[in-house]
């Protein structure tokens, strides 16, 4: 007898009847299933013991102490310590090593050989954005021993302020409730100041603080003066109230407050003359505003190293080689201004960063460096410690293979012998023998002069922080801080003012829930208009638009606020928005 | 047994965001993928920003912090959910959703009253590299399943564990804070057992002015806000239209 | 034949019945053996080891699990017995610091919590109660993976969420997802 196919379609059947019976379909399904829970492209989190390291978070100059809950070798979660909160940058600070813009290749041999051949005549300058650092010291010294070596710093060092003792706070643009200074004591202090914010677009700060002065944008200068004179017991200039678009009324009401109600502190978002003229006439030198002091330095670097000059302060086109120590960025300067400052054929611009986002898009090298919390390196003296502070960024893991080192770079450049800097100048706050030195593990505050030198060596390499003792003994060194000027007004006939809120940067791309997955913060690469103005411009929210200035134009995304005033455009910008902006711009927006 | 809740003061809320991120660090939530925007963003936390409608120096702005409100009666989400997912944990009254259970239909999401429940659309996504930050008390989710705040109960667990070796059986309070309440620098977010008459949101929930968000749905929210500005008040129980909320 | 068909259905129903029951887990656990042919018995009583010598809860409570090569390496720097199988451990594993990847039968999903220290102290239970008399084995037995889950096979002898709600059904805790899921 033959099998023929009926044969075979009833043993199939069969076959499927029984196999219901089996844990064979039902297992395929659950496994299936849970085989989907675990697919690779669910990461599964690292297992192991937990331990807790303490370093400082070096992401501003804040330098607020950090707690690592680490897994293994691996921080997975850093907290501040209580009364010392960290802002939402410095909680995903351990995320940086794997942000995906990083840069970790730099063509490191021929950028020393360009150096090297460049014009002996031309002068050579290290442009520092976090000046105050050991690591300056190191500039400064290198660019002592070079001929034509230029030390420069972006902009004038401020002198550090003590809110917890003043009572009413004018603040042109300084951004107090939004990272300035030191967050927590911005907060701590909070309750006992009245805070008046003159500002032109409605920030957070101006949104929380007592008094809000919308003021119009680029007339803060001719408001100060105006407040000066009034202090000074002289009449108020009639035409103020129409330039700024404040009322005379409350003008004065102002000027009586921080006469009055003491002690009064002046801050604002970029130093100007007028705004120290006006901390001068009320008597805050001294009680709210204080030099910024540094720690106690090596009495061989101080004998051996070039001043400090501001960028602004240097000749035109006078540049040849400029460094650029992009590690850490406190500023951006304005690719503008920078470029005005360097010779007009064959400048040599090399810069370290960790990302192509900053001057790597005009530099001829890029050399990569390790970031925090990679990175070795001091914090410099924070905005509001009256007293001089040490604070080392421990390393929490290591940086990867092929990243420069700037100061090591610069000293072995300029041919200074390669010493531990940063233990050299440990050495020299020991020898000083005053201040306290704070550890975070134990919370406890021990004098110097009790320590022995290995000790507080350790203490420091673990996040522990050195302060100054108050009193009558010889102070710390006082930074150099340089000279500054009005801020610039451009003259053109583009209709819109530029007001840029500068973006921090690296961040970690979690920071995408404060940018895009809310609106709670104004997206890098988005502007805000007034409901009108973007009317006028044929714009509506969420579209996208070209921002144009004198300097070129760049693709952007609308956002629409009513609390903006007209015929102001706000721009979150990143290093190459503010490129485009530069100081004080004008723009114009159109649809495209 | 333990109630626990949260007393949020309005006042004190700076808008900075810190808890946004701290949230997102603790429970291993994706960066936002490119065109996520805030309606397909993950937060489990969100802070608004709402003002009083006025303009120039008279406007008046206040920062809210919007969580899930751990509604403790006829909670909508536990009573809509096909899968059971999503239940009232007897022994913390926090309303604990179980993705693994989720099947993605989302009905959770149209019924909670406060939009705090948000849906996986992608797998998530960390740039190389960055999947070594994970935190292991929690579970990463798969795309497909609906997520929200838990009060962080990985942390109640490690609470749990560091009493355990210690022989005891209850936890120490201040030992167990969520994330959001850790990272808040100003303190405006405040945590505690609301059935400990003595703790900070029990009392802060019996002060005047407190208030909690659509108080008339009759959800018992186990989140307590306070504010002595008037129109925040007035805002959150019946907004009349000139007021503003962004965020 | 008049009834085949029949005959032919049962013999398919049979076939699919025998290698669904029988065939299934050879077809569908993948085997491997451990890394270390490890002796629980000699550590025991050559040893003179007991549990939490080496498998320890820490004093925040966490637990350590299988131990690291660090403490293997703290008596097997050099070779304390003549077995083949030590030496091969020190020679592949001790020597160039790699630690052993050892295959963990009772890996659970991740979305699981199951904190050692509140079972072992609070609810006094001793290791055999899960983890049978596997302290006193001399071999470890091979490890079975699901092909398409990846799960141990261990799993499905005592260690499924229906164990544990033998216990957590009662009382307060009925009912309590967030006790034992992350």
């Amino acid at each position: 007898m033959q099998t023929t196919r009926r044969d075979l379609f009833k043993f199939a059947a069969g076959s499927a009847a029984g196999l219901v019976f089996t844990p064979v379909p039902w297992r395929l399904i659950t496994d299936t299933a849970l085989w989907s829970e675990n697919w690779p492209g669910i990461p599964r989190p690292a297992r192991g013991e937990i331990h807790t390291r303490f370093t400082n978070c070096a992401l501003c100059p804040a330098g607020c102490a950090v707690r690592a809950r680490c897994v293994g070798p691996q921080p997975v979660a850093l907290t501040g310590l209580p009364g010392q909160p960290l802002c939402a940058f410095g909680l995903v600070g351990h995320h940086l090593p794997y942000h995906p813009g990083r840069v970790t290749q730099g063509a490191l041999e021929q950028a020393a050989a360009a150096i090297a051949h460049r014009d002996p005549k031309a002068s050579i300058a290290v442009l520092d954005l976090r000046p105050g650092r050991t690591a300056s010291w190191t500039y400064r010294r290198a660019m002592a021993a070079i001929p034509h070596g230029l030390y420069l710093a972006p902009k004038r060092i401020s002198p550090a302020v003590n809110l917890a003792d003043a009572k009413t706070v004018l603040s042109f643009g300084a951004p107090l409730l939004e990272g300035w200074g030191t967050p927590a004591s911005v907060f701590a202090a909070r309750e006992r100041f009245r805070l008046v914010q003159v500002e032109p677009v409605p920030s957070p700060t101006a949104a929380l603080a007592d008094l809000w002065l919308p003021i119009r944008a680029g007339s803060e200068t001719a408001l100060a003066r105006a407040i000066a004179q009034l202090l000074r017991k002289q009449a108020l200039p009639p035409e103020v109230a129409a330039l700024t678009g404040i009322p005379e009324e409350q003008i004065v009401s102002v000027a009586r407050q921080v006469a009055e109600n003491g002690p009064a502190l002046v801050v604002a978002a970029e130093e100007f003359p007028a705004m120290s003229e006006l901390n001068r006439l009320l008597g805050s030198l001294g009680r709210t505003v204080f030099p910024r002091r540094e720690a106690p330095v090596p009495e061989s670097w101080t004998r051996a190293a070039a001043p400090v000059t501001t960028f602004a302060s240097v000749a035109d086109h006078s540049i040849g080689v400029l460094l650029i120590d992009e590690s850490a960025p406190d500023t951006y300067l304005p690719w503008s201004v920078v470029q005005k400052k360097l010779v007009p054929y064959d400048p040599l611009v090399v810069t370290f960063a960790s990302s192509r986002a900053g001057y790597g898009r005009h530099a001829q090298y890029l050399l990569p460096t390790a970031v925090y919390p990679e990175i070795t390196s001091d914090l410099p003296p924070a905005l509001h410690s009256a007293a001089a502070t040490f604070r080392l960024a421990a390393p929490l893991v290591a940086p990867p293979a092929g990243v420069v080192d700037p100061p090591t770079f610069v000293a072995r450049m300029a041919r200074l012998p390669l010493t531990p800097a940063l233990r050299e100048r440990a050495g020299a706050i020991h020898q000083a023998g005053r201040g306290t030195v704070s550890t975070w593990r134990d919370g406890k505050s021990v004098p110097v002069r009790q320590v022995k030198f290995d000790d507080f060596w350790s203490a420091l390499n673990e996040g522990g922080c050195w302060i100054d003792s108050q009193g009558p003994q010889a102070p710390a060194p006082q930074m150099e801080s340089g000279s500054f000027a009005d801020p610039p007004v451009e003259q053109s006939s583009l209709p819109l003012v530029v007001v840029t809120t500068a973006v921090p940067q690296p961040f970690s791309p979690l920071l995408s829930k404060l940018y895009g997955e809310s609106n709670l913060r104004l997206s890098p690469g988005r502007i805000a208009l007034h409901p009108e103005t973007a009317r006028q411009c044929g714009v509506t929210d969420g579209a996208r638009a070209a921002l144009e200035t004198i300097r070129g134009r760049a693709a952007v995304q609308v956002s629409i606020d009513s609390g903006m005033p007209p015929g102001v455009v706000r721009v979150a910008a990143t290093p190459a928005l503010l490129d485009l902006c530069g100081p004080s711009a004008r723009a114009k927006v159109v649809r495209v | 047994m333990t109630r626990y809740g949260m007393s949020i003061d309005i006042d004190r809320c700076t808008g900075c965001g810190a808890c946004m991120v701290a949230c997102a660090v603790e429970n291993n939530i994706p960066p936002a993928p490119e065109g996520a925007g805030d309606r397909k963003g993950i937060t489990w936390i969100r802070v608004f920003q709402v003002n009083n409608g006025e303009d120039g120096s008279n406007r008046k702005s206040a920062f809210v912090p919007v969580l899930c409100q751990q509604c403790g009666h006829e909670t909508p989400c536990v009573s809509v959910c096909p899968q059971q997912a999503v239940r009232v944990d007897p022994q913390t009254g926090i309303v604990g959703q179980m993705p693994e259970r989720c099947l993605g239909c989302r009905y959770c999401m149209a019924a909670c009253p406060y939009h705090a429940r948000y849906f996986n659309w992608w797998d998530p996504v960390w740039p190389p590299g960055m999947e070594k930050t994970l935190n292991p008390a929690v579970a990463p989710r798969m795309r497909g399943v609906v997520e929200k705040c838990n009060f962080c109960h990985g942390r109640w667990h490690a609470a749990k564990e560091r009493a355990a070796a210690q022989n005891r059986r209850e936890i120490d309070p201040g030992d167990y804070l969520p994330a959001c309440v850790e990272a808040c620098p100003t303190g405006a977010i405040r945590f505690g057992d609301l059935n400990d008459r003595a703790s900070v949101p029990a009392r802060d929930a019996r002060q005047d002015g407190s208030f909690r968000l659509l108080e008339k749905l009759g959800t018992d929210p186990k989140i307590h806000y306070h504010s002595r500005q008037g129109w925040v008040r007035q805002i959150a129980s019946a907004p009349s239209g000139k007021e503003k909320a962004r965020g | 034949m008049r009834n085949r068909g029949t005959f032919l259905f049962l013999a398919g129903a049979v076939a699919a019945l025998g290698a669904g029951w029988m065939g299934l887990p050879y077809a569908i656990y993948a085997r491997r053996a451990q890394p270390v042919d490890f002796s629980h018995k000699v550590h025991v009583e050559q040893g003179g080891l007991k549990c939490n010598d080496c498998h320890e809860l820490r004093s925040d409570g966490s637990f350590a699990g299988i131990p690291r090569l660090e403490k293997c390496a703290g008596c097997h720097a050099a070779p304390m017995g003549a077995t083949a199988a030590e030496k091969q451990f020190i020679d592949r594993y001790v020597a160039p610091q790699r630690e052993v990847p050892w295959a963990v039968y009772a890996r659970q999903p991740e979305n699981v919590y199951f904190p050692h220290a509140s079972h072992l102290k609070l609810a006094g239970l001793s290791c055999e109660t899960c983890h049978g008399d596997h302290g006193r084995t001399n071999t470890l037995r091979p490890y079975q993976e699901d092909r398409i889950s990846g799960y141990p096979r261990d799993i499905w002898r005592g260690m499924k969420m229906d164990t544990c709600l033998e216990c957590h059904r009662q009382g307060s805790r009925k009912n309590s997802c967030l006790e034992c899921h992350k």
